[in-house]
């Protein structure tokens, strides 16, 4: 059963394909760009109603708001994708976790884990030839290595590109944190200076799902 | 024999390369040094911008060396920044810097000397997405998370977090 579940890293591994040798361009480079992005959204989504499960008080409150802001994400993709005349990619019924999850450290590394390899597929939309798309995965990418940072306790030196190997950690600052902060906004909001490739609205304030 | 002839040219102009990236007196017989790549310049400029980050570092740790165990961390990912932007460059080390060796206005106080450096790391990400779209793809990754980098730098610098 669980061979057939798509693994969570399944968006990121697109994504690593979009990593481009040669300036791409037109709209099927952008497509499969922002379809490997939205992969790894449904992934996020997914994963982190797994980790919210495992989770309580502050941290809980922190992986419902990641949750609302990749569902926002998703959404987003899905009407950019749409728009540009293609079929927004179906997320899978369920995926397989990168490592067990069963306690609430081990959730806590699952949330960076998502973050890493989401930060991963908009790298793939960073390699786009047109500016604003370049720029909403610029923006999409720093906002998820923010999030991977308030999860994690530590920063990396190539967000997207390098990640460390998925898995609980030994006890590090992250462990300690009571709960990341609110760092940024989610790629959902882009900045007023760089209007983003479509109207996005800002997560949803609705009650956690997780 | 078409083959062996197009070797040949390809030879010739990769060995002509040298001559040309040293900037040396005998090109002038081959008419005027190409224009570097615009390319090129984004990748200087953000050597540039990482060398005066690692400058500001280090004279914050020599104003507030209490200030070792949270910033240390972070001066190596800078580091391994400009470790990676250099190796986007064939030139000369010799190239002068434009950089100062030691930035003035560094802050005494750990509260200010880490406003000071989560400032100085909010402007760096904030130009290198500015250059994004004058770099090809590849660099337009790097640079983007570099970016990313930084602005989590400019995170765990915040007023909200512990030294």
């Amino acid at each position: 059963m669980s061979g057939t579940l798509p693994r969570l890293a399944a968006g990121a591994a697109a994504a690593g394909a979009g990593q481009a040798t040669a300036w791409p361009g037109g709209p099927a480079a952008a497509v499969g760009a922002l379809q490997a992005a939205l992969a790894a959204e449904h992934a996020a989504v997914y994963g982190y109603g797994v980790a919210g499960a495992h989770l309580s008080g502050a941290r809980q409150r922190a992986a419902a708001r990641d949750w609302r802001i990749h569902q926002a994400s998703r959404d987003a993709l899905a009407a950019m994708i749409t728009a540009l005349g293609s079929q927004p990619v179906a997320a899978a019924a369920a995926y397989r976790l990168p490592f067990r999850v069963s306690t609430g450290r081990a959730a806590v590394m699952l949330a960076a884990f998502l973050e890493d390899r989401v930060a991963a597929a908009y790298l793939g939309v960073v390699a786009l030839s047109e500016a604003r798309l370049r720029l909403f995965g610029a923006r999409a990418l720093e906002s998820a290595a923010l999030r991977a940072t308030g999860w994690r306790g530590q920063t990396l030196a190539f967000p997207g590109l390098e990640a460390p190997a998925p898995g609980p950690v030994p006890a590090g600052p992250g462990a300690s944190q009571p709960a990341p902060s609110a760092p940024a906004p989610g790629p959902s909001t882009p900045g007023p200076s760089s209007p983003g490739p479509a109207s996005q609205s800002p997560p949803p304030t609705g009650p956690a799902g997780a | 024999m078409v083959r062996e002839a197009t070797r040949r040219g390809v030879l010739a102009a990769v060995m002509s390369l040298p001559l040309v990236a040293t900037g040396c007196k005998g090109v002038g017989a081959l008419g005027t040094p190409p224009r570097p790549q615009p390319d090129v310049a984004v990748v200087r400029d953000a050597i540039d911008a990482e060398t005066l980050m690692i400058s500001r570092y280090n004279a914050v740790l020599a104003a507030v060396p209490a200030l070792a165990g949270s910033l240390d961390p972070l001066l190596q990912q800078h580091r391994e920044h400009l470790a990676r932007l250099r190796a986007r460059l064939i030139e000369p080390k010799e190239r002068p810097s434009t950089v100062a060796a030691s930035p003035a206005g560094v802050p005494g106080t750990p509260g200010a000397a880490r406003a000071y450096l989560r400032h100085a790391e909010q402007a760096a990400a904030q130009a290198l997405l500015g250059k994004l779209t004058a770099a090809p793809p590849s660099l337009a990754q790097l640079l983007a998370s570099i970016a990313a980098s930084e602005a989590t730098h400019a995170l765990v610098l915040g007023p909200g977090r512990a030294a």
